[in-house]
């Protein structure tokens, strides 16, 4: 029983953190769709521009600074920071895709997707509210 | 009251105009800086004195969504090696018929390589530019139409684009600025990305004309002495031209692994048939890349003029002579290396340092190192 209380939280640990470290996905309430770890991917690398219900997507990175992009950007993307805006880059000067929008911080990412119905984006999972629906 | 409600909406238009017509900016900039490791040598543009101009670059695109799947993009590059003259790289109005299918309009890059919708955006590949002995087309850019088909066949990423143009843009080669004329220039290039691996292939035909004087001149000598086919092999005029890529890329973990080849060829002319490819592999160390690349590049003429004996007449011999001196003269068996580092030590910006061995087997006059290192950025 004592061997049994250690090894969850550790199991618990090495699962979430196999999964997505401390960062949530995060949809409006609204938003009913699908979404498996390559959808994500596909949306945030501009490969895929409307969700499994039809509507097109919103999605949203938080500035380059962030500790909580990187991690996102690692995890999920499986990129590093500079191979991400390479990636970017390649889209955006022939014309391919704009950059996403970013936002300063989670506050305004989580207030900017509990009032848009189709945008996605990911904050640190401890700052996560009601007002938005975790897909991850 | 008819009147009122017009100009109601006719100021509803105009008021919510500014914001559909949001324009985004965009830049990029590369500053390179190098030399040649030898007095006697000279390569790409360089020779024993530091030079900071040869491989400059700053760009600037600005584009805007017009709503309805309607875009448009203007890309203007200056390079120091045009003196700092301003280029419209890409200037093209943009369609999104689909999520799938994108049709553009207007002037915009050929996709004759795997790097050439970003050939000058240095921060979005490994090297400072990519391999000249492979990128050595004399244009990459063109005006006409294109369609972007960009699908997915089960974990297969797979793009299509097809491309319908011309160009008359002005070019250097052999010492002369001449304005030449690629028409129905016509292709197709795919490219798939299974996981780790991409493959690439293109394929463009096109009418050539290069008006050289020297080779003009030529041409109407042969046609005097009455060597039709000769004149018109001598002549570049509209003559059938062919260009083929395949390519391929492994990016693995730290690892990345890529190559092309292309095969190009003006039918009836005294240009050569150009074979060329190279292979890079490099090593992803945290924030630096390490790469070393191979490339060879093999021009082979045909010597059209191999029939005509010496000795029918002193004019003919001198033709004769002269263009097979032009002929021999293009042929090339070119071998470089090239070892570099990428140190990415910002979010926006890297720092590039590479050396080239350079060396020419018909030639070893030509053989050259060069050392480079650049500055590159994204904004």
């Amino acid at each position: 029983m004592k061997f049994f209380l250690k090894t969850a939280p550790l199991l618990a640990g090495l699962l979430s953190f196999s999964v997505f470290a401390d960062v949530a996905v995060i949809v409006n309430p609204s938003n009913n769709s699908e979404l498996s770890k390559s959808d994500i991917s596909k949306i945030f690398l501009g490969k895929s521009k409307t969700f499994s219900n039809g509507e097109s997507v919103v999605a949203v990175n938080l500035k380059s600074n962030s500790a909580t992009r990187d991690s996102f950007q690692k995890e999920v993307l499986g990129k590093s920071k500079s191979q991400v805006k390479a990636y970017w880059s390649k889209l955006i000067f022939t014309g391919k895709g704009k950059p996403l929008k970013e936002f300063n911080n989670d506050k305004e990412v989580i207030a900017f997707i509990a009032s848009t119905p189709n945008a996605i984006g990911y904050v640190d999972s401890s700052q996560v509210d009601g007002s938005v629906k975790v897909v991850n | 009251m008819k009147k009122k409600l017009i100009y109601t909406s006719l100021m509803a238009a105009l008021i919510s105009l500014p914001s559909q017509a949001e324009i985004t900016f965009n830049g990029f900039a590369s500053i390179v800086a190098g030399t040649t490791t030898s007095s006697s040598d000279s390569l790409y543009g360089y020779n024993d004195n530091i030079d900071f101009k040869e491989g400059s670059l700053f760009a600037l695109q600005a584009s805007s969504d017009l709503g309805e799947g309607l875009g448009v993009t203007v890309q203007i590059a200056s390079k120091g090696a045009d003196d700092w003259e301003p280029e419209f790289k890409w200037a093209f109005l943009s369609y999104d018929a689909t999520d799938e299918l994108r049709i553009l309009a207007g002037r915009q890059r050929a996709p004759f390589y795997m790097y050439s919708d970003f050939l000058d955006v240095s921060y979005a590949y490994p090297w400072i530019t990519p391999p000249t002995g492979v990128y050595d087309l004399a244009f990459d850019t063109y005006d006409g139409l294109s369609a972007i088909y960009t699908t997915s066949f089960n974990e297969v990423d797979a793009s299509f684009h097809a491309i319908y143009g011309r160009t008359t843009d002005k070019i250097n080669a052999f010492g002369n600025e001449i304005t030449p004329d690629v028409g129905n220039l016509t292709g197709l290039s795919s490219t798939f990305t299974y996981n780790w691996l991409t493959l690439r292939a293109s394929y463009f035909i096109a009418d050539t004309t290069l008006p050289f004087s020297d080779l003009e001149a030529l041409a109407q000598g042969w046609q005097q002495a009455g060597f039709e086919d000769v004149a018109n092999n001598t002549r570049i005029s509209e003559d059938s031209s062919s260009f083929l890529e395949l390519g391929f890329q492994v990016n693995y973990d730290a690892i990345i692994i890529v190559g092309e080849y292309t095969n190009l060829e003006i039918d009836n002319s005294p240009l050569p048939e150009e074979d060329s490819y190279y292979v890079m592999a490099g090593y992803q160390f945290d924030n630096i890349l390490v790469h070393v690349t191979y490339g060879v590049d093999d021009n082979v003429s045909d010597i059209y003029t191999s029939d005509i004996p010496y000795g029918l007449h002193p004019d003919i011999d001198y033709l004769k002579g002269t263009t097979e001196g032009f002929l021999y003269s293009q042929e090339t068996e070119e071998e470089y290396v090239t070892v570099g580092l990428r140190y990415d030590f910002h979010d926006s910006a890297a720092f590039k340092l590479e050396y080239t061995d350079f060396s020419n087997k018909n030639n070893s006059n030509n053989d050259a190192g060069l050392v480079r290192a650049a500055l590159v950025t994204v904004f």
